[in-house]
């Protein structure tokens, strides 16, 4: 921690990370304080880049898959899921029915988990430990439905190019079945707990507002958009793999405070419960993979889906050849990250670890290259820059 | 023989070591038991007394920027005050090691230098949480100290003697719980605002301001400032329990007076979510302060 | 409007053992579809290299012993592997599978994520023949 004269000064900066309790991952932000009263907030990113779009270049199409999948480790299914999208749409392949609702199955299960730990996280934020734990001790149950479901608690694998890897056998649709009927009680009571406990309720309400105008000019995505009134959801406005055949209801709210935030996330469980139970009723019978071929046609697409925490956007462009030529990702979190410094600003310092929580940010999975300009504000190249680094290192 | 006698009232029973063990061992009992309403396994019984050998064990680091006299004494008067405040309560249910008439002042005092020492400790250093935590700190030390002490004095009162030997005894004849159920709640909490517990933890918000004012402490400070902690929880609740639920006679009454109000307290903190510091300054002098200032308007006509 | 709005959940669990599982005296059973240690059974491997095409992680090597005979080994690292089973599915002969059983592969030296598959005689000789590649 710099004591660079700040003290002394008018400007009292509270720093927030980049190692910080509050943070589960790396981001910087600075807090200036009058008293507890934040006064202006400003935000830098990028210490967990970690360079998988660039990696992807190097590597075939199946290798890609995998790799993309494990930029985020909450929603690793639906990063897999837009870039199969988009690449069976490059390569024009058509992928069976049964495998796409399989894989809308798997999201939605994954959105569960997802917003359950969310809750978890948002009400430790709040100092709501209790919480926490109950929240998280029920997340388990998803977790190991997905277990039993893929094999793994977290990256799937479900899908590969051209359909997913495994079927829903009657005895796994049970499984899920039963988990859901526990899960719907419990997020009955969270939704009660988070709607009526007025010691909660002095935490959340009326903290943090967006309001709709806002969230227009902010372009925030995802249920933190939802929560002030924006029909904001891919599922709902351009459907992708077998929502068409599961329409999805958007869930709203007014307000656009955090309470608002968690009436929406709570909601849309209830959703990804009615969606998983009509897949496992109406399971359309089937192939579960087409066949891909190994170099997919040149040309570029766009694939977007709904990642439990908003827009996630690939750009994929191919040569023709084996590799992609080009993966770009842009995850919510970017989105919503402006958001947090416009809300933040007349809030009190202790409500700042509860407005960053508000739009549920995933840092690793935002983080992006910066360019390195000298002076005259020349750029470096990648190839310079590699130069750059092997000699640095060699001079070491 | 006198001097020997002294030195053991001091150093080993009831204080010293003996209330330093009782306080881990209470440490232990309410992060276990909050662990249990969690549903969780919590800490094993040796936990507490774990972490204050390897505190003690460690190296400790004194930032540049702080005053050292001040960084390494806070400590160890925090420590001393609330083991002297320990020698006039009736810990392990004997009777008081000392007394004299107006020792209930001393001792409620002794008991806020606790949190005064790290309020200052907090504002020696640079850091910013410990500086945010350190204004936190001594904000709510205003807020809830007034009434905490009100409520102290409300059995005092009644009792007609600051000494907390006479008060004890004239609780052990009264039901004072009935007659001054307000003071007993504003008690209870205040001790809960004193232990920094939940609610009322926001001087040392994790999420918010790392540790707050003992960001800057490893070691022997930190472990010092603990067991100041593990102490005040022992002290505050041998008062309460002295003062509100009939006196404390001897050990079992001691041991099941007060673990049943710890047991609450656990409760308490189990349920709450932590309060921003404007919103505990607020129900403080909201509510606290004039619900125990009416309280003492009750009892006084009630006396006269 | 209420206050402590959790107290009934919190009672449960106060006469409840907790839901902790003290792991490693207790386990839980493993789901059959839990994708472990990778197996790789010689005798059909045709060796068409897909699953070392597809690997992301580079854990898998097949060496050829004998091309004429269809005769192959494996050496599979699996401190680099992923537990994607891609390889799985690329497998047109079912040669490659994951344990459900086997997962717990922890250990304080390198030396066992190195793992030869392939028969004895083959690998005896293969030991010989081909160095150990560098790490990484």
């Amino acid at each position: 921690m710099s004591t660079d004269g700040n003290l002394s000064g008018k400007r009292f900066i509270v720093p927030i990370g980049p190692q910080h309790p509050a943070l589960k991952e790396p981001g910087h932000f600075s807090f200036t304080v009058d008293g507890e009263i934040v006064t202006d907030a400003s935000v830098r990113l990028g210490y967990a880049h970690r360079g998988i779009e660039k990696a992807t270049e190097s590597r075939n199409w199946t290798q890609s898959l995998y790799l993309l999948e494990r930029i985020c480790g909450i929603c690793s299914h639906v990063h897999a899921l837009a870039y199969c999208l988009g690449v069976e749409k490059l390569a024009g392949v058509e992928v069976p029915p049964r495998a796409q609702a399989i894989r809308v199955l798997v999201a939605e299960l994954e959105r569960i988990h997802s917003h359950f730990l969310w809750l978890g996280v948002a009400a430790h934020e709040a100092g709501f430990d209790t919480l926490f734990m109950y929240t998280w001790r029920d997340r388990e149950t998803v977790m190991d439905i997905l277990e039993a479901l893929t094999g793994n608690r977290v990256n799937y694998s479900a899908n590969v190019l051209g359909g997913v890897k495994f079927d829903v056998t009657p005895e796994i649709g049970d499984t899920i079945r039963r988990g859901l009927e526990f899960l719907e009680g419990r997020t009955h009571h969270y939704l009660e707990v988070v709607t009526t406990d007025q010691v909660f309720l002095q935490r959340t309400r009326g903290v943090g507002v967006m309001s709709l105008e806002q969230a227009e000019t902010l372009g925030v995505v995802g249920p933190t958009a939802r929560a002030s009134g924006m029909i904001r959801d891919i599922r709902v406005e351009a459907p992708y793999a077998a929502y068409a055949d599961y329409p999805v209801q958007p869930v709203l709210a007014e307000a656009g405070d955090l309470e608002a935030r968690f009436i929406v996330r709570i909601k849309e469980l209830f959703e990804s419960y009615r969606i998983i139970r009509q897949i496992l009723d109406t399971l359309p019978v089937g192939e579960l993979q087409t066949r891909m071929p190994r170099r997919v046609k040149a040309g570029e697409t766009v694939s977007r889906v709904e990642a439990p925490r908003g827009e996630l956007f690939y750009f994929i462009k191919s040569n023709g050849t084996d590799n992609p030529e080009r993966v770009k990702v842009r995850t919510p979190t970017l989105c919503n990250m402006a958001s947090v410094l416009v809300t933040a600003v007349g809030h009190q310092l202790a409500d700042m670890p509860m407005i960053l929580a508000g739009i549920d940010p995933c840092f690793s999975c935002n983080d992006r290259t910066v360019i390195v300009a000298d002076a005259d504000g020349a750029a470096y190249t990648w190839e310079q820059i590699r130069h750059h680094g092997i000699a640095f290192y060699q001079g070491k | 023989m006198d001097v020997l006698r002294t030195l053991f009232t001091l150093m080993i029973f009831p204080g010293g070591l003996f209330i330093l063990f009782n306080g881990m061992v209470y440490e232990w009992a309410d992060r276990k038991l909050v662990a249990r309403l969690q549903n969780r396994v919590g800490p094993r019984w040796f936990q507490p007394l774990a972490d204050m050998l390897k505190l003690l064990a460690k190296e400790e680091v004194v930032p540049a920027s702080v005053d050292a006299r001040l960084f390494i004494g806070l400590p160890v008067i925090a420590l001393a005050g609330v083991l002297t405040a320990a020698l006039y309560l009736p810990i392990a249910g004997l009777p008081p090691a000392y007394g004299f008439p107006g020792d209930l002042i001393v001792t409620v005092y002794m008991l806020s230098l606790l949190t005064l020492c790290t309020g200052i400790a907090g504002a020696n250093t640079n850091n910013r949480f410990s500086l945010v935590g350190a204004t936190r700190t001594l904000t709510q030390l205003f807020s809830y100290e007034a009434p905490f002490m009100l409520a102290m004095l409300g059995p005092a009162v009644a009792a007609g003697s600051w000494q907390i030997g006479e008060v004890m005894a004239y609780a052990a004849g009264h039901p004072v719980i009935l007659t001054q159920p307000v003071g007993f709640v504003i008690a209870l909490i205040g001790l809960m605002g004193k232990l920094e517990m939940r609610p009322f933890d926001a001087p040392e918000a994790e999420t918010e301001i790392v540790a707050g004012a003992m960001t800057e402490y490893s070691g022997r400070g930190l472990a010092l400032f603990y067991l100041g902690r593990y102490v005040e929880l022992i002290a505050g609740l041998t008062l309460v329990a002295a003062f509100y639920l009939g006196g404390i006679q001897n050990p079992l009454d001691y041991f099941v007076k007060t673990l049943a109000l710890l047991l609450v307290l656990v409760g308490l903190q189990t349920l709450m979510t932590r309060l921003r510091i404007d919103q505990t300054v607020g129900l403080w002098w909201r509510y606290g302060t004039l619900l125990v200032l009416l309280q003492w308007f009750v009892t006084l006509l009630l006396r006269s | 409007m209420k206050i402590g709005s959790m107290l009934v959940d919190t009672l449960r669990s106060f006469f409840q053992k907790p839901v902790t599982q003290l792991y490693p005296f207790e386990r839980q059973k493993t789901p059959e579809r839990l994708r472990g240690k990778l197996h790789w059974d010689s005798s059909n491997c045709s060796g068409c290299c897909l699953c070392v095409k597809d690997c992301p992680s580079a854990a898998i090597e097949i060496i050829t012993i004998d091309k004429q005979a269809k005769k192959f080994a494996m050496r599979y690292h699996a401190d680099r592997c992923t537990y994607c089973g891609q390889c799985v599915k690329n497998c047109r002969f079912a040669c490659i599978s994951m344990s459900s059983e086997d997962w717990e592969l922890a250990a304080q030296t390198t030396a066992p994520f190195t793992v030869y598959y392939g028969e004895e005689a083959d690998l005896e000789h293969l030991l010989e023949r081909v160095p150990e590649p560098a790490a990484g």
